[in-house]
């Protein structure tokens, strides 16, 4: 089967660079490179889960995307925000929810952050700052204004990252949520994760202009283009971003172009894309590339990146069986927390 | 901004006219006329005898520069509601058009059969799904016409606009985004209704945005043409920015009094779309006192026969409320209709 060429990706050529501008220092490298050992671990771990049986519902898959989630979330402190989508594992680890509450929301157990009555698509964990991922596509940029006004009203210096797909782009919410906070100068932080496909339509088939990140414009903000495998890119301009957020100056527009390595859900057949493709792609996986890359600069050995795998194989069965031990929810659960009660 | 016409009444230098002599002064008899509704349609409804109004006023240069780029027999119009000179020139006769304002029978009213006008939208923004969809089909189907979408730039807000224009940008559906800049969205200023440009907009759906000065009819009429001919040829839609000012009330529930800053009305009255026109012909050599009169009068005459025949046709009934909803109404609406019937009929 010969499919068009329908991706708004060119694969680099060149080697992502690290540390021509920012400097990492070992700690850091290895902050990054764990985060996204953990976030694949978990979601191939997933994948393997779902095929068993063992979870219900459906799931979507983060990886390929690592970078993405990673690179944003490490500039951000508990006190941030984000918002995310039906694809929200990866926002979720990076943000630090805990994994056997992540895994026990899976698994529908009482133990979950949602007391298991969300499910994949609707971990949420107000605490941590992370507002939910979404089974609306689209439904996560005016959360993520709200936040941001939420910040700038109680002036507690806290941002909000609007995690949303290349679908998600031609959401009206998203024009609506992109104006407003450009009008308001708030601190929101929009991250397309351009992953070339909304389920099986084609970025090219959704998107007439050659970048996400042209609609920057229309709100006169700032609009960048990065390599979404490149996590350092993200780090870098998630950080100008971030900073230009902190300091009251309004809104930024970041696309991450990437590329996801399951199928839009577990089950999906991938009729839209070709094997050849895909791995074209993964020759430029951002674990293999960062762990490359840091180890030329001498802030990671091979020990660290073994090590930190099977670390992460720990820790992702560590919260299956924390999952497992978790109760199912009692049947009267299902009428709590559904409506807050207003007197 | 793009300008050809000066206030003076000169072209800018190097500016050059498409509109000749005759099409001038109809351009020019069909702002007169919508500038002569708004004021009989304000009297009407103060009197209780008309429904709410939106007036034109200001934006005639606009709305009519735009509407002569179409050509009625193919072309479409998606209004939204300020943009009654337009639909008139496009076919829908001015007495049906007044006559649903003031409670005449829908059969009376209706958009004829063959006038490729939509029902105008107050709800912001939805048009631009009905004129993408239809120019979208046009073009599926192989047929010639162009749709011309109105909005103002409060619509720009909905994210239905954004949705039709990312479609039709897309699809390279054959339509044209009129956006009217009147600088308010009732009582919302553009200032707190975008931090961008809109015209600019277009360059994140992969087509061409303009932006001319709406009160300078050859600056509109330009654009329009140009757009229109770059969607007949299968180039896909041209988002314009016309900006002018809102120069009456937002409709006639509204009092700008509250909230306009004080000297805005008194600034954009200078920049009046209609003397500027006049000057234009004048310069030409082609306006006096004389001419001017008697279009007036020949104007007059028209819009006080259309009211006339508005007033003559027969009035609404209760149950057509029902008509024109449902193809089959479902047997909830049909006895709702029959309850409002026996209702009516109860002594
Ligand atoms: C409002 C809404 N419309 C449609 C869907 C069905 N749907 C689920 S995911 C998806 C595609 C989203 O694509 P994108 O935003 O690019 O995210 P990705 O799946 O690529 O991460 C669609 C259409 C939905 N969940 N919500
Ligand atoms: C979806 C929707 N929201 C709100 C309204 C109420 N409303 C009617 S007109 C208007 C302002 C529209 O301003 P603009 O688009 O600039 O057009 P203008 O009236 O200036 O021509 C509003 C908010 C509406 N009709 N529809
Ligand atoms: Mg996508």
């Amino acid at each position: 089967m010969v499919l068009p060429n329908v991706s708004h990706l060119t694969i680099p050529s060149s080697p992502a660079y690290i540390g021509a501008v920012v400097e990492l220092s070992r700690a850091q490298a290895l902050e990054i490179y764990e985060r996204m050992a953990l976030i694949r671990t978990f979601e191939e771990r997933v994948a393997q889960l779902f095929a068993e049986g063992r979870i219900p519902g459906f799931v979507h898959l983060y990886a390929g995307e690592e970078a993405v989630a990673v690179g944003v979330c490490t500039h951000l402190n508990e006190g941030d925000y984000i918002t995310s989508t039906h694809r929200g594992h990866g926002h979720c680890i990076a943000k630090g929810v805990p994994l056997g509450e992540m895994m026990a929301e899976l698994f529908g157990r009482s133990g979950g952050s949602c007391k298991g009555k969300g499910g994949s698509m609707h971990i949420a964990d107000v605490s941590r700052g992370m507002l939910g991922a979404n089974g609306i596509v689209g439904g996560g940029p005016p959360l993520a204004a709200g936040a941001g006004l939420t910040a700038k009203v109680l002036g507690t210096g806290a941002v909000a990252v609007c995690f949303f797909g290349d679908g998600a782009a031609e959401q009206g919410t998203t024009h609506e949520a992109m104006n407003l906070a450009a009008i308001w100068k708030l601190p929101v932080v929009f991250v397309c994760e351009n992953n070339q496909f909304a389920e099986s339509t084609p970025v090219v088939y959704h998107c007439a202009a050659t970048s996400i990140a042209d609609r920057a414009v229309a709100y006169n903000i700032p609009g960048v283009s990065v390599d979404g495998y490149d996590v350092i890119a993200v780090y870098e301009a998630a950080g100008e971003a971030i900073v230009r957020a902190r300091r009251g100056e309004g809104p930024s527009l970041i696309e991450a172009r990437t590329w996801r390595y399951f199928g839009h859900f577990e089950g999906d057949q991938v009729t839209y894309r070709t094997a050849e493709q895909s791995a074209a792609h993964r020759e430029h996986d951002p674990l293999t590339t960062f762990a490359r890359q840091a180890a030329e600069r001498g802030l990671l050995t091979q020990e660290d990146v073994d090590r930190i795998h099977r670390d992460a194989a720990r820790q992702v069965e560590e919260a299956i069986a924390w999952a497992e031990a978790s109760p199912l929810p009692a049947p009267e659960e299902a009428l709590t927390d559904v409506y807050v009660a207003y007197r | 901004m793009r300008r050809l016409l000066q206030p003076d009444g000169s072209l800018v230098e190097g500016g050059c006219s498409r509109l000749g002599p005759e099409q001038l002064v109809e351009a020019l008899r069909w702002m007169l006329l919508s500038r002569l509704v708004d004021a009989r349609a304000t009297a009407l409804q103060r009197q209780g005898r008309f429904g709410t109004h939106s007036p034109v006023k200001g934006q005639e240069a606009s709305v009519v520069g735009s509407a002569m780029a179409l050509d009625p027999a193919v072309d479409w119009i998606a209004p939204s509601y300020r943009e009654l000179p337009a639909l008139v020139r496009h076919g829908y006769p001015l007495e049906r058009i007044l006559g649903r304002s003031m409670g005449r029978s829908p059969a009376a009213t209706r958009i004829p059969d063959g006038v490729n006008v939509l029902p105008n939208q107050v709800a912001l923004a939805t048009q631009l799904q009905h004129a993408v969809g239809l120019a979208w089909g046009l073009r599926l189907q192989g047929r010639p016409g162009v749709v011309m979408a109105y909005f103002g730039e409060g619509a720009a807000s909905e994210g239905d606009s954004h949705e039709a224009m990312n479609l039709a940008g897309v699809r390279r559906a054959p339509v044209v985004f009129l956006l009217m800049n009147n600088q308010w969205a009732i009582s919302t200023s553009r200032e707190v209704q975008s931090a961008g440009q809109f015209f600019r907009r277009a360059e994140g759906y992969g087509f061409a945005g303009v932006q001319v000065d709406g009160n300078d009819l050859l600056a509109v009429f330009e654009a329009a043409t140009d757009a229109v001919a770059r969607a007949r040829a299968g180039e896909g839609p041209t988002l314009i920015e016309c900006v002018t000012y809102r120069l009456s009330f937002h409709n006639t529930t509204d009092n700008p009094r509250r909230y306009l800053p004080p000297g805005w009305l008194e600034r954009a009255e200078c920049e009046d779309p209609i003397p500027r026109l006049e000057a234009h012909l004048a310069w030409l050599g082609l306006w006096d006192q004389g001419a001017r009169a008697a279009l007036e009068a020949e104007v007059a005459e028209e819009v006080e026969a259309a009211v006339q025949a508005a007033l003559a046709m027969p009035p609404s009934r209760p149950e057509d409320l029902f008509d024109q909803v449902y193809a089959l109404p479902p047997e909830r609406v049909r006895r709702q209709r029959q309850e409002l019937l026996q209702h009516v009929q109860e002594p």
